[in-house]
């Protein structure tokens, strides 16, 4: 149902010249999480937002052009290491998981700059995660609901046509 | 004019309620889909004035952005929905 091309020049429009400016507002969420309300998980929503509205106008084939399943996939896989690997660099350089000073002599900068850059670290993997989770749950929802998913479809079909030749 | 942005905001939340009646008992869903819109854009002032009661109007502003990108984003899905159903010819 949702998935149907929508052709309307007002909402495409609106939506082409608005997604730069959410990413955009997104990545400032992202990087000024120390200062203000935001941080990892609200920049990727806001991501997945922008991901949202692309699929809600140009439809279903064209935002799986732009960003495929398995490339999401790749992508929530990625951000889970980057914020693990960085714990556990910490670890290896003799201090607790996530002890973002322990990175100062491997950045070249002092114990409290290292922290800063630890944190925008974790919390640019946390965004790539959380925008690749959220991006990968919208779709599987639709795909779902309008039957798209015609391998599965027909194994549902097999299972209950052997359920029911058992029944008999 | 403290007391005047709190008798503002207070005005303003009574006015969700009256939206909420719409979007409860809205005869037809443009009657909900509108009145989703309306409490959005309240609740963004509301948010606005709030951050100026506590002095921190720059924090409350990013929210209340962020806020409204997901209440654009709400009322397009809801208005795409809207249409499939009168394209089928049932709402």
């Amino acid at each position: 149902m949702i998935r149907q091309k929508y052709e309307d020049v007002i909402a495409q429009t609106v939506v082409r010249i608005m997604v730069p400016f959410v990413q955009l507002y997104a990545l400032y969420v992202l990087a000024h999480g120390h200062y203000s309300p935001g941080g990892g998980f609200q920049g990727g929503v806001i991501l997945a937002a922008a991901l949202a509205l692309i699929f809600l106008v140009y439809g279903y084939e064209d935002a799986l052009d732009r960003l495929g399943l398995g490339t999401a996939g790749r992508l929530c896989s990625i951000g889970v290491l980057i914020y693990a690997g960085i714990g556990f660099i910490c670890l290896l350089l003799g201090g607790n998981f996530l002890d973002y000073s322990r990175l100062a002599p491997l950045l070249q900068v002092t114990a409290p700059r290292a922290r800063s850059l630890g944190i925008l670290g974790i919390e640019t993997g946390v965004a790539l995660a959380v925008m690749a989770a959220m991006y990968s749950i919208i779709m599987d929802i639709v795909s779902s609901e309008t039957g798209r998913d015609k391998g599965n479809n027909a194994t549902e079909e097999n299972k209950t046509g052997e359920i029911c030749s058992g029944g008999e | 004019m403290k007391s005047f942005f709190l008798a503002v905001d207070i005005f303003l939340c009574l006015m969700v309620f009256l939206c909420l009646y719409r979007v409860v008992f809205g005869p037809t869903l443009g009657d909900r889909i509108v009145a989703t819109g309306a409490i959005g854009t309240k609740t963004l002032t509301i948010l606005v004035i709030i951050g100026f009661l506590y002095g921190r109007v720059e924090m409350f502003l990013d929210i209340s952005l962020a806020y409204a990108l997901l209440n654009f984003v709400g009322t397009l899905a809801a208005a795409k929905y809207f249409e499939a159903f009168e394209a089928k010819g049932e709402f």
